[in-house]
């Protein structure tokens, strides 16, 4: 009997779903909440010694000496590394695209501030950071690049002595006659935008434990680690060690939304326990490194971009030019966050026609990496700004300008220009039910008022795609191959009839934990109290990725489902043996196994799993008695990018429309979010409560994007925003009440119908949130096209505004 | 993040302290009331004394009392406690709207109005509240007790004129005459933080016209800032929006040397001086016709 994953609620061996679907409160809370489950800093292993980091001030210097003598002769020090020591026992980064790695101490030279170049294991974080001072590093400082234009220039001071050139990638991938549109467009638009440098903060910073046995060369590494396996594979690739010799015990972490890189500090606590004969080695990265050098920092972007539109007011065609800027080397997969907009790239519209004029470029800051979304959110703040110019210049309505380019509901699964499948949407509909929410019309009444106060105050209607469930394939374009994203459970039945699931992906606050309890429970008619979620290392666990790119919740519900199909089947072997009848006359609902035309004949899964176990001597010899099984799931049908970048590559395609109200101040430009609506659907919705709470968090780290959050380095590619002081990320003061409706459009393609939805609302909220501003401005004849809308920056373009219309006046 | 090694003693009197300070260099030691700025500051090791020196245990700083004058505060007492107290919100609701405005409840709930005096950071709400409200501030050293105008307290950036021997150990505020109409606003990037500008003025009305008018700002300068030549210029005309104005682009015109950041450049905070300035005289005003006819 084959097994299959059911596509919807209704598929499920029950009645009617008791959990799937609903707001149960979350399994895993409790433990997050109270600090009472243990974090990596938690853990005290025999012998542990304390790693402390030192760091370039600057930019871009050659070390011409390291003198380390006085520091390991401090009390309390066991070991010192340098770049040496990487050199010797590791190789350059492999998360970067091919060639621009690097050692996780530096060697020669200094690519950006914050590299390490030395590192020390001590008695205590303390004493290590004394010794720090001891280590006397001679540098030669080299002229840095700051800015991705001058880096682009032969004469740019060259970042990485292995390269010939600080571009990365220059390539410009064409999906259609995207010149021939251009050419027949009744109406073009043309604009620039700046994205600044922004990223995860999650409320713990990057941990690890590494113990490096010398005898059997095995590396064990205690971590706050969001995809324990890829991360072990990665320390393999960089200690040349096979994969099955790394293991990764990954610890409940505060958060993560990508920022948890820490591979340099990871792989330098290696060395130190390399070279301390195996001596655990502990280090905690603290938030002033995590802010200058950690893995935070993301989308660094200077766009171009063109939008035609036809006659009818159709949008025929996009450009967009992309430079990003990668800082120093790539390391962490900051690189495939250029890639990523082509999963979604023409976003909610019929844009037949498309292209992507794409450059990484390396400067001397910070290597970006990973963060929540993972690209295309500052691809659809330019996309939705372009939408506007669009609409206001030809005297439309943003909603129903949005809507007359929508892919029709009928439509799916269609295919967009840049190559992807979208699995399902019903984009008018999401538009209705938030222009009902937040009573449009009375939002564009009171704006006519308020503008003829002279207060500046605006509607933004923004949309997108999330694309969820990622896959690899999406990322070769910029030379990264990837291994594949498994994801695995195994669903086991004890001799009392409860469950437990093992899985290889640690809490992390998304309530995946409560997810997989829901699932088994409705299938097995369990409550969820009878279902225990643990987690287990990477050389124990079932193969697995764990969270990111918005796809454990589906990518666990087909794995959970999986393995319980898996059982079931073999529940009903055992039940056709012990009734004496065939697999094909048992059936399974309720929680309970019956034989078919036969009333009274049943049995429950807990009997079932009990007699399997207590009395395996009944059971024929070829039935495995254990009632366990695993199952790993992988996304059907994706396909390898073609010569243009093209490929099915994001399973799930789930849809959003906001709707924000906002008045500035015209003398201080600041900005007031006064109404914030929305809608959106992911498909069926297997915890509300669940997607509720990661709407919220991430339309607040979108409205830090749009509003506040910046790290900013000067012309010399110093950082200025290095603590929190200075890189402002929002507050539970800075959060709008937030309106929220939902719409549950099932993909066909998932389990239970489910779709990616855990990055969200961060894809919509900076470009809803921009457009609200920008349509405040436009009386003013002005428009911002720089995220974050700092007050400073507004107050600048009103002024200039206001400016150019006195002098105006004056000529007339 | 971890200080450099340093010695810690709490003594728990006045004398106590001052004797430890005669017994060390005093540059080496530094004194530590709630911390809230000290800890960041020793943990970056940007300060790294041989002593640090914790006032929090020492009797009688802490304490919130009425004279005849006025309110006088003890250095110790936190920012939390001048919250809740109703002398403060009565008689001096200017200080308690400054002292809400700064950062949230866990800063309040340790950091004190003396280690915010002292601090003296240009940002900071109190100096400049300190300022229009003619506070003194007084310290002692084993030299003795010296009380100073909160126009001579605060130097420059981080800096006021305490001797690294003195402790402060209260705060003096005269009783504002009757029916003085006041205001504060700031300017800052999120709720809780450090202003970008803030503006605070306190203001009489008699028959329309500005009486004794005190106008200080903060987070433009190296210090909290007070105007006394708009001050001049406000004195005795009308409170019209258009001496109010005036007062303001004064006021603008009159900071030397803006701070400039990422966040703000000398520019901005030139500008918000003006726009907060001419908020503040227009609510103090109201504020003060109000106090007028209810009386
Ligand atoms: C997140 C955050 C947000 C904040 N937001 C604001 C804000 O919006 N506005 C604002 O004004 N402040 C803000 N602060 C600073 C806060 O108000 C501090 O409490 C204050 O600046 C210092 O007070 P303290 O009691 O903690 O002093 P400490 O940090 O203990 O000491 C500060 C300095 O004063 C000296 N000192 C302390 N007491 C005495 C004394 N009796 N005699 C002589 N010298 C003394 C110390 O030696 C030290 O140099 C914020 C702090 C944080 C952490």
């Amino acid at each position: 009997m084959a097994i299959e994953i059911p596509k919807n609620l209704d598929e499920l061996p029950t009645t009617r779903p008791r959990y799937v679907g609903r707001g149960i409160r979350r399994v895993e809370d409790v433990g997050l909440l109270t600090g009472r489950v243990e974090f990596v800093d938690d853990v005290v292993l025999p012998r542990m010694l304390h790693c402390a980091i030192l760091r370039s001030p600057f930019p871009h210097a050659r070390i011409t000496g390291v003198d380390t003598q006085a520091a390991e002769a401090l009390e309390g020090v066991a070991a010192v590394v340098t770049g040496e020591d990487a050199r010797r026992w590791s190789l350059p980064a492999q998360s970067s695209p091919e060639g621009w790695g690097t050692h996780c101490i530096a060697g020669d030279k200094v690519h950006y501030v914050g590299e390490p170049v030395a590192a020390v294991a001590a008695s205590s974080r303390r004493v290590a950071e004394d010794a720090l001072e001891l280590i006397e590093v001679d540098y030669e400082p080299l002229e840095p690049v700051a800015d991705p234009f001058k880096a682009m220039k032969p004469e740019s001071p060259q970042v990485l002595d292995a390269q010939e050139t600080n571009v990365m990638l220059d390539r410009v991938f064409t999906w259609g006659d995207v010149d021939g549109a251009f050419a027949e467009a009744a109406h073009v638009f043309q604009e620039k935008f700046r994205w600044n440098r922004l990223g995860a903060n999650p409320t713990e910073t990057f941990g690890c434990i590494s113990e490096w046995d010398p005898m059997s060369l095995d590396l064990t590494i205690h971590g706050s680690i969001q995809s324990p396996g890829m991360f072990g594979l990665g320390r393999a690739a960089t200690f040349s060690l096979p994969s099955n010799k790394v293991n990764i015990i990954s610890h409940a972490h505060g958060g993560s939304f990508g920022g948890k890189g820490g591979t340099r500090g990871c792989d330098i606590s290696c060395l130190l326990s390399r070279k301390v004969d195996g001596r655990p080695v502990k280090w905690i990265e603290d938030r002033g490194e995590y802010l200058l050098s950690g893995g935070g920092q993301a989308w660094d972007r200077h766009y171009e971009v063109a939008l035609a539109v036809d006659a009818q007011g159709i949008v025929s065609g996009l450009k967009v030019g992309l430079v990003d800027d990668l800082g120093a080397t790539g390391e962490a997969y900051g690189a495939i966050s250029a890639a990523k907009p082509l999963a979604a790239f023409t976003g909610p519209y019929t844009i037949p026609v498309a292209q992507y004029d794409l450059k990484l470029v390396a400067t001397n800051k910070l290597p970006c990496g990973p963060y929540r979304g993972m690209g295309p959110p500052p691809h659809f703040f330019v996309l939705e700004q372009m939408m506007d110019i669009a609409a206001r210049s030809l005297g439309e309505d943003p909603a129903e300008f949005r809507r007359k380019n929508f892919i029709p509901a009928d439509q799916f699964p269609y295919t967009i220009a840049s190559g992807n499948e979208y699995d399902s949407g019903n984009y008018g509909e999401v538009l209705d039910q938030v222009l009902a929410l937040s009573d449009y019309s009375a939002l564009r009444a009171a704006q006519v008022e308020a503008r003829a106060e002279g207060r500046l105050v605006g509607v933004g209607v923004a949309n997108a795609i999330e694309p969820g469930v990622f896959d690899w394939n999406a990322y070769a374009i910029v030379g990264m191959p990837g291994t594949g994203v498994p994801e695995g459970a195994t669903v086991n039945i004890d001799i009392l009839g409860n469950a437990t699931v093992r899985v290889g992906f640690s809490l992390e606050g998304q309530g995946q934990y409560t997810l997989v309890c829901q699932l088994v429970a409705d299938y097995f008619g369990y409550e969820p109290e009878n279902v225990r979620v643990v987690q287990l290392d990477t050389q124990s666990a079932p193969p697995s990725f764990g969270p990111g790119g918005s796809r454990l919740g589906v990518a666990i519900t087909g794995a959970v489902l999986g393995a319980c199909e898996r059982i079931r089947e073999k529940m009903a072997r055992v039940v056709a043996v012990l009734m004496q009848s065939e697999p094909e006359n048992i059936e399974f609902m309720d929680g309970k196994f019956t034989l078919k035309g036969a009333p009274g004949a049943e049995m429950t899964v807990a009997e079932v799993a009990g007699t399997m176990l207590a009395r395996s001597d009944l059971l024929p010899p070829d039935i495995d008695p254990r009632p366990e099984a695993t199952h790993v799931w992988t996304a059907a049908g994706r396909t390898p990018a073609d010569e243009e970048g093209r490929a099915k590559s994001y399973l799930t395609a789930a849809h959003a429309v906001h709707i924000v109200q906002v008045e500035i101040d015209p003398e201080t430009g600041m900005v007031e979010i006064q109404r914030y609506c929305l809608a959106d659907d992911c498909g069926t919705r297997l915890n509300p409560d669940t997607v509720e709470g990661q709407t919220e968090g991430s339309v607040v780290q979108g409205i830090g994007a749009a509003l506040l959050e910046e790290y900013v380095y000067d012309e010399d590619a110093q950082p200025l925003t290095t603590s929190f002081m200075d890189y402002l990320m929002p507050t539970v003061f800075d959060a709008p009440k937030l309106e929220m409706v939902a719409v549950e459009t099932p993909s066909p393609f998932t389990p239970l119908g489910a779709k990616g939805c855990g990055e969200g609302a961060i894809h919509t909220t900076p470009a809803a949130v921009m457009c609200a501003i920008n349509d405040a401005l436009a009386p003013l004849g002005t428009s911002a096209r720089e995220v974050p809308a700092a007050p400073m920056r507004l107050w600048k373009l009103i002024k200039e505004a206001r400016e150019r219309a006195s002098d105006e006046n004056n000529n007339y | 993040m971890k200080s450099a090694p340093f010695e810690y003693v709490a003594p728990s009197t006045i004398s106590g302290v001052l004797e430890i300070l005669g017994q060390n260099d005093p540059d080496e030691v530094k004194l530590m009331a709630g911390g809230q700025s000290l800890m960041p500051l020793l943990n970056m090791r940007l300060s790294r004394p041989a002593l640090v020196l914790d006032l929090g245990r020492v009797a009688d700083l802490d304490f919130i009392r009425e004279t005849d004058q006025g309110v006088v505060i003890g250095a110790m007492t936190t920012k939390r406690a001048v919250e809740d107290s109703e002398l403060i919100l009565r008689e001096h609701p200017l200080f308690w709207e400054s002292t809400v405005a700064i950062g949230h409840p866990p800063i309040r709930n340790r950091g004190t109005v003396g280690g915010s005096m002292a601090q003296a950071d240009p940002a900071s709400e109190y100096p400049a509240v300190a300022l229009v409200l003619e506070a003194e501030l007084v310290a002692v050293s084993a030299r003795g007790e010296r009380t100073i105008p909160a126009d001579d307290f605060f130097v420059t950036y981080l800096t006021t004129c305490l001797e690294p021997d003195e402790v402060l150990t209260e705060i003096r505020i005269p009783r504002l005459a009757p029916r003085t109409g006041w205001a504060f606003q700031e300017v800052a990037r999120r709720h809780g933080d450090f202003a970008i500008v803030g503006a605070t003025a306190t203001l009489g009305l008699e028959a329309g016209v500005a009486v004794e008018p005190r106008i200080a700002v903060f987070g433009a300068g190296d210090r909290a800032l007070r105007f006394p030549s708009a001050e001049s210029l406000l004195a005795g005309q009308p409170a019209t929006d258009e001496v109010i104005d005036e007062v303001a682009a004064q006021v603008a015109a009159a900071v030397e040397d803006p701070l400039d950041d990422a966040h703000a450049s000398a520019d901005y905070r030139r500008h918000l001086a003006g726009v907060l300035v001419g908020r503040v005289l227009r609510e103090a005003a109201v504020r003060a016709a109000e106090a007028s006819t209810g009386a």
